[in-house]
């Protein structure tokens, strides 16, 4: 069965953890093509249906879109965070760009 | 509408959205509550508010709160500034009992070769004061260490001797399995203040049958009775071993725990080592496990509801860092891991491994927790080129599969248990076993809290004070 991925919305990185974090379950062969990448998926497990199979690929691909939005948008105040909690020094900028 | 993100993980857990800030605290929401964040489709309303208190999301590009949830984030690393607490003496392999998952590669009580020598434990002990944490705790193991009382004799001396210049806060351990605990060995349990850790594993039955004797059972009981009557009731704690009978026994076992008056159990699964005695398939044992951890659950639930206090102590160290500001010393559930961090073992040998099961390994063969020798400089076994290759996979904020988990902050890295069972100390998280137990009592846990609230949260509370 082949699920078709537009690139444009959803990074390789949000793509190959998706790709890993079902591994157990589903094997995948990628094929990119400029923009558009065909994934081949085949369940290894006997609980899960073509349409779960397709289903748990988007809702966990989503998931990883939503956690790289919410990873770029805090990059800076996760740094400034750990340098507050870790750095013996207690004078940062906290100007965010 | 405006607002900014702040650094969180998701998961879905019975029915409900469970966010995750980066230092644990939880706020469990209604299902699409992540992609409205987001999306900025928030309501302002209560799920609003409560997002912005739990730094979620925040008004201001930089939070009022930062400070404060700086101090919250250290707080939960804390374990970190003492550096290793735990120090794990070998000081024999022989041992008098035969259980039939022994994860200590004991060897019979008359072998030789196998005792740590003085010059060894005295290294050993000058070794331990290297560390710079406050509180130091010396545990022996073996084999069955009580066999050797004057090598645990000399070491204590040794230590309480450096001690007087140190001024550490010392704590002893005595792993045995009180089969033979003599006189002398209680007198120097007695001076020191020596706790003893012992194994029991449940009903007479099920526990000689692990050991492969007949009377181990009732030469425990005695053991312990003995124990306490010297030392004091609580100075003495069982451990208990899920053998693969066992799994069928999860109330006899709880029920044993309780009749002998202790406070709670920790229900421990098999290591690989104990696994591989049985041949058994590792991912159908941790399946079997999750289900006789929940049945002995709910009977330590029923326990507690009718009156009794008893703890399930993995629940108690995995609440702990759910529902309170603090880390906890488990170096099994660390991150960056309990292994040099936390616990260092010194083996009967004069060579030092990265933590219990490290030199488990050895002794079948392969050294790759090697990280030094007594006769070492500290400097160099702690931070020697070893242990920066082991520090590059410790810590699961940075693993695949880990940097993105909610449940991160209540679970740990272990790359000592990812190679002895995936023959990598990365992993590989979606096939790990220790990650799927983990998974599944972390969110077994979380379930409880979700929907039945009302009853168990009282039981946890008592449990965590
Ligand atoms: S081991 Fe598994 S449960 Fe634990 S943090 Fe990693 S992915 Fe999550």
């Amino acid at each position: 069965m082949n699920i078709t991925v537009d690139r444009k919305i959803y990074s390789d990185i949000c793509i190959s953890k998706t790709v890993y974090a079902l591994s157990k379950d589903i094997c995948c062969q990628r094929h990119i093509n400029d923009d558009i990448e065909t994934i081949e998926v085949e369940s290894q497990s006997d609980t899960l249906t073509d349409d779960m199979t397709v289903k748990l690929f988007w809702q966990t691909l989503n998931d990883y879109k939503n956690r790289e939005i919410i990873a770029t948008e805090t990059k800076e105040i996760r740094i400034l965070l750990y340098a507050k909690a870790f750095a013996d020094c207690d004078t940062f900028d906290e100007n965010i760009d | 509408m405006e607002y900014h993100l702040l650094p969180f993980d998701f998961t879905r857990i019975a029915g409900q959205e469970v966010l995750v800030n980066e230092f644990g605290d939880m706020f469990v929401a209604p299902m699409g509550t992540v992609d409205k964040i987001v999306n900025r489709t928030l309501e302002k309303d209560d799920v609003y508010k409560s997002l912005v208190a739990n730094f979620f999301i925040s008004e201001q590009q930089v939070p009022a709160t930062l400070d404060i949830a700086a101090a919250r984030l250290r707080e939960k690393k804390s374990f970190l500034d003492d550096f290793t607490a735990l120090h794990i003496f070998v000081v024999t392999l022989q041992c008098n009992q035969n259980c039939v998952y022994c994860q200590a590669s004991s060897r019979k009580e008359d072998s030789v070769h196998c005792t740590m020598s003085e010059e060894t434990m005295a290294r050993s002990v000058e070794l331990m004061f290297r560390s710079p944490a406050p509180v130091l705790t010396m545990e022996f193991q073996g084999g069955e260490p009580s066999l050797h009382p004057e090598l645990i004799r000399l070491g204590i001396e040794k230590a309480e001797e450096l001690n007087k210049s140190e001024g550490r806060v010392m704590r002893y351990v005595l792993c045995t399995n009180c089969v033979h605990l003599t006189d002398e060995m209680l007198d120097i349990c007695k001076q020191y203040g020596v706790m003893i850790s012992t194994s029991l594993d449940g009903p007479e039955f099920l526990h000689n049958s692990n050991r492969g004797k007949t009377d181990s059972y009732q030469k425990v009981i005695a053991g312990i009775a003995k124990a306490r009557e010297v030392l004091g009731v609580d100075m003495v704690s069982p451990l208990q071993t899920t053998s693969v009978r066992a799994l069928q026994y999860p109330i006899e076992i709880v029920d044993e725990y309780v009749d002998l008056g202790f406070k709670g159990i920790f229900l421990r699964a098999l290591n690989p080592y104990g696994l591989a005695t049985y041949n058994q398939d590792w991912d159908k044992y941790v399946d079997d496990f999750v289900v006789f951890y929940k049945k002995a659950f709910e009977h330590i639930l029923d326990i507690n509801k009718r009156g009794t206090f008893f703890m399930e102590e993995f629940a108690v160290i995995v609440l702990r860092k759910m529902l309170t500001p603090f880390c906890t010393g488990f170096v099994d559930l660390q991150s960056p891991a309990g292994i040099i961090n936390s616990v260092l073992v010194y083996n009967y040998d004069g060579y030092v491994y990265a933590s219990d099961e490290s030199r488990m390994l050895a002794e079948n063969g392969d050294f790759t927790f090697r990280i030094g020798n007594v006769n070492d400089k500290y400097e160099d076994i702690v931070y020697g080129p070893k242990v920066q290759r082991i520090a590059q996979l410790w810590a699961n904020e940075t693993l695949a599969g880990c940097s993105d988990c909610a449940l991160r902050n209540y679970c740990g890295a272990d790359p000592v248990r990812n190679y002895s069972t995936q023959g990598d100390p990365y992993g590989h998280r979606p096939t790990s076993m220790l990650c799927k137990k983990n998974k599944a009592i972390i969110e077994y846990l979380i379930t409880l809290l979700i929907e039945r609230k009302e009853e168990v949260l009282p039981i946890f509370k008592r449990w965590l004070l």
